[in-house]
């Protein structure tokens, strides 16, 4: 009977396991799609226009002339309604003065600014909603005032939310009409359109991360990743091929295997430290934070992982290969390059993707040694010494100290969304280069 | 003639000499290389201790080490780092818990019960739960999970419950069923009323504990239960990779040589393989709780960063603050060669030697483990 019970026990933590996989996977893959494909409105093509110059200037701008007679009627209705209130007395007009700001900020959020408004300073306030998504949401405060008020059924004592339709705050003015208008007509005031922005990728971002991709973030972290694994390779392969093939077991060698070891388990944070306090206070690489301290604390944090699968790599080769090697008369050095490098280099290879990706998406070396929130685009050989944008920085940056959280959470998904498929891309190959590496070491 | 051959083939022994010396240099070289890994352990410790040692020479260890005030950005500072310290703890307190009976039972069943087309599809779901960054889980815990808990924390925690407790109560009760005497198991109405009798009992313990749960309000969706969540999910991939391979390990001889006594599988599993493969399982489970000591993304953003312990010791649903934490968190405000950075680099060393020794055990239960199979 114990032995049924094992079995579903078995299943049950695989399928827990199965399960908390998707639960975490399905929810950033879903809406870190969104941040490409997506419903666009005119704002936003208005925006790639002005900044990208994508799309055809003249179309849009008869399509752009089409959505301002759409949006008229909503401001002659503003306009009809001030012009009425200037002959009212005056705490009637107090009463509906902060009503009015309300409402016309709303607007200005969906819409951007109205017509005859001179030019706001931030990015984020000259155009108006650029994903209709937002655009309902946006639609739904110009329609809804929120209130918290206390629980009307008297369960609890906290205030709660309850959404007051504006229409009935402004019944019987000029402005009533309005409301229903916005309503019914905010596709011909928006335009959406489903749109596929693949770049997203490599587009710069405007005013915070409101518009625009992530293309320096994701730059940032390929030249990290690739600046590890340049200094990490050649040691990393040195060093297995010492140890499997020259060490003799002694105490060095194994003092220098639990070395290995420990530094494996160190803390990604102490190795952010030791950056900091070697790379740039002692050695003083660079002046400030820089790509190549960053990378050079990135590849002493993979070296481990880069020994310890090179090592297996190489002791896989069937020790018929070496001995043939030494039979035809080969030196020990020109078997390890012609005969035992080459046979071991699929399983080395999946020992570089997979810790390539584990560069990529590790944040705390990086925190005070490459990463920075926002950066200038430099060119590559200027790159590698100043600081950077790097994806896991801003995720963590755009989530937790962003000022407007919320409105930007698409972005904030596009770019988990990215790098977890930017490390899974990395695993995939590890697993066809172990697919390889079986097909090879089978036939002998 | 001869003599000519010979001449050819053998080299002069100035020349075996000079192949002998570069062969030793390269050899040499190469362990200097390899060596890069000690040098940079002995950089790293000698690094974070320079600039530790600063602190504890102007505050001393009695501070650091007893108080829990921990005020490095007041007008007078205070270092006491014990609420740093035991936030650390509760929460890989609180990822063992997650991760521990789940990936030992994982790891266990996967290498000696499941069958092997199974054990396809769940190797790559350990290799994406490892794969995925640190900063990915951590986006999770903060912008899904904490809202979720901070709104719809008791139907979250009371789902969980039910998540778990009707799968155990199964196999509790199936296991149950079967172990009654023969006597009771042959009348079958009577065997069957017992049955139901026990998923009634069952039903009504796990729906008294949801509801209990169901109940409660939680204040804050960053606390030591979020992150202790996530560190276990974290944790698992490298407890159920490790310990597979510990029980793996033990050889075909130890299970034939079981079965052939009489037992069981399941015997054969709980008393030969589990105890045999007990140093590599403790080794799991020891890398699997470092992996959550060391973690700092997750915990940073889903902790809360509240630098006391909570009311009362063992509540899970307060935020805490950890040692990884607090140095990420830190770092950026504090100006350098102050005590408030220095202080930062004297948590980083506890937390150095904290992994070092941590380490340092595993590999002696991993030897010890090796030494007596290989025996």
């Amino acid at each position: 009977m114990l032995d049924h019970s094992f079995t579903g026990m078995g299943f049950i933590s695989v399928g827990l396991m199965g399960v908390v996989l998707l639960v975490i996977l399905l929810p950033i893959v879903y809406r870190g799609a969104q941040a490409y494909i997506f419903t666009e409105t005119i704002e936003h093509r208005r925006f790639q226009n002005e900044k990208f110059q994508r799309g055809d200037a003249q179309e849009l701008a008869e399509e752009y002339r089409a959505v301002k007679a759409a949006r008229l009627p909503v401001y002659e209705a503003i306009e009809k309604f001030e012009a009425k209130k200037r002959e009212w007395p005056k705490d009637k007009k107090r009463e509906f003065r902060s009503e009015l700001k309300a409402v016309k900020k709303a607007l200005h959020h969906l819409l951007g600014p109205a017509p005859g408004e001179k030019t706001p300073v931030l990015m984020r306030q000259q155009f108006g909603q650029t994903r209709w998504d937002r655009a309902q949401v946006k639609l739904h405060e110009v329609l809804y005032r929120e209130d918290w008020v206390e629980d009307p059924t008297g369960q609890t004592k906290e205030l709660v939310q309850v959404f007051v339709p504006r229409v009935d705050l402004f019944k019987g003015t000029e402005l009533e009409p309005m409301f229903e208008y916005t309503e019914k007509n905010v596709e011909l005031m928006l335009r959406p359109k489903l749109t596929f922005y693949w770049q997203f990728l490599i587009d710069r971002s405007y005013d915070a991360h409101f518009f625009g991709g992530i293309g320096p973030e994701v730059r940032g972290t390929l030249l990290l990743t690739l600046g590890a694994i340049v200094f990490a390779i050649p040691f990393g392969i040195i060093a297995a091929i010492y140890l499997c093939e020259y060490a003799k077991p002694s105490k060095t060698v194994h003092v220098l295997r639990s070395c290995i070891n420990t530094l494996a388990g160190v803390p990604s944070i102490v190795f952010g430290l030791f950056g900091l306090a070697f790379f740039l206070n002692t050695l003083k690489l660079t002046e400030s934070k820089s790509v190549l301290a960053g990378s050079m604390t990135l590849s002493l944090m993979i070296l481990p992982t880069i020994i310890r699968a090179s090592e297996e790599a190489i002791m896989a080769v069937p020790f018929a290969y070496k001995e043939a090697s030494m039979g035809l008369g080969a030196g020990k050095w020109r078997t390890i390059c012609k005969v035992i490098l080459p046979a071991a280099l699929p399983g080395i290879l999946t020992g570089i993707v997979l810790s390539m990706g584990r560069a990529a998406g590790e944040t705390a070396p990086i925190i005070f040694t490459a990463a920075v929130s926002v950066g200038d685009k430099l060119p590559l050989t200027e790159a590698f010494f100043a600081p950077s944008q790097a994806l896991p920085w801003n995720i963590y940056n755009l989530c937790s100290e962003h000022e407007a959280v919320d409105s930007i959470r698409h972005v904030q998904y596009g770019m988990v969304f990215t790098l977890i498929a930017m490390v899974l891309l990395l695993n995939m190959l590890a697993i066809v280069f172990r697919a390889r590496l079986h097909s090879k070491t089978k036939g002998v | 003639m001869n003599n000519q051959i010979d001449q050819k083939l053998t080299m002069s022994q100035r020349k075996i000499k000079m192949e002998k010396f570069i062969n030793f240099c390269g050899e040499k070289f190469l362990l200097c290389i390899t060596a890069l890994s000690l040098i940079t352990l002995l950089f790293i410790f000698f690094f974070i201790i320079k600039d530790a040692l600063p602190f504890f020479q102007d505050q001393g260890f009695k501070e650091f080490f007893t108080s829990t005030h921990w005020y490095p950005s007041a007008a007078e500072p205070e270092y006491g780092a014990v609420s740093i310290f035991y936030g650390t703890f509760m929460v890989t307190l609180g990822s063992a818990v997650f991760a521990v009976p789940l990936g030992i039972t994982a790891a266990v069943c996967l290498s000696d019960v499941l069958p092997f087309k199974l054990r396809q599809f769940v190797k790559p779901i350990i290799e994406l739960l490892a794969a995925i960054p640190s900063v990915a889980y951590g986006f999770f815990a903060l912008v899904i999970l904490a809202p979720l808990m901070q709104n719809h924390g008791g139907l979250l925690l009371s789902s969980m419950i039910w998540l778990i407790m009707v799968p155990t109560a199964g196999i509790i009760l199936y296991v149950g069923y079967f172990s009654l005497p023969d006597k009771i198991l042959h009348k079958k109405p009577l065997a069957l009323s017992l049955g139901l009798v026990g998923i009634a009992i069952a039903f009504f313990i796990i729906k008294a504990i949801a509801d209990k749960l169901y109940g409660i309000q939680i204040d804050s969706g960053t606390n030591t239960l979020n992150v202790s969540l996530i560190l276990g999910i974290m944790a698992l991939p490298t407890i159920v990779s490790v310990a597979e391979d510990a029980v793996q390990a033990c050889g075909r001889e130890l299970r034939e040589g079981s079965y052939a006594l009489g037992a069981t599988r399941a015997e054969t599993m709980v008393k030969t393989i589990i105890p045999a493969a007990s140093g590599g399982i403790m080794a799991a489970i020891i890398l699997g709780v470092m992996r959550a000591v060391g973690e700092t993304m997750v915990v940073w953003m889903a902790s809360g960063n509240t630098g006391r312990i909570p009311e009362p010791w063992y509540n899970v649903l307060s935020p805490v603050r950890t040692m990884t934490a607090s140095i990420a968190g830190d770092m950026g405000e504090a100006a350098r060669n102050t005590n408030r950075y220095h202080v930062l680099f004297a948590l980083a060393l506890t937390l150095l030697v904290l992994t070092f020794v941590i380490n340092l055990i595993s590999q002696y239960v991993v030897n010890r483990q090796r030494k007596k199979l290989g025996k």
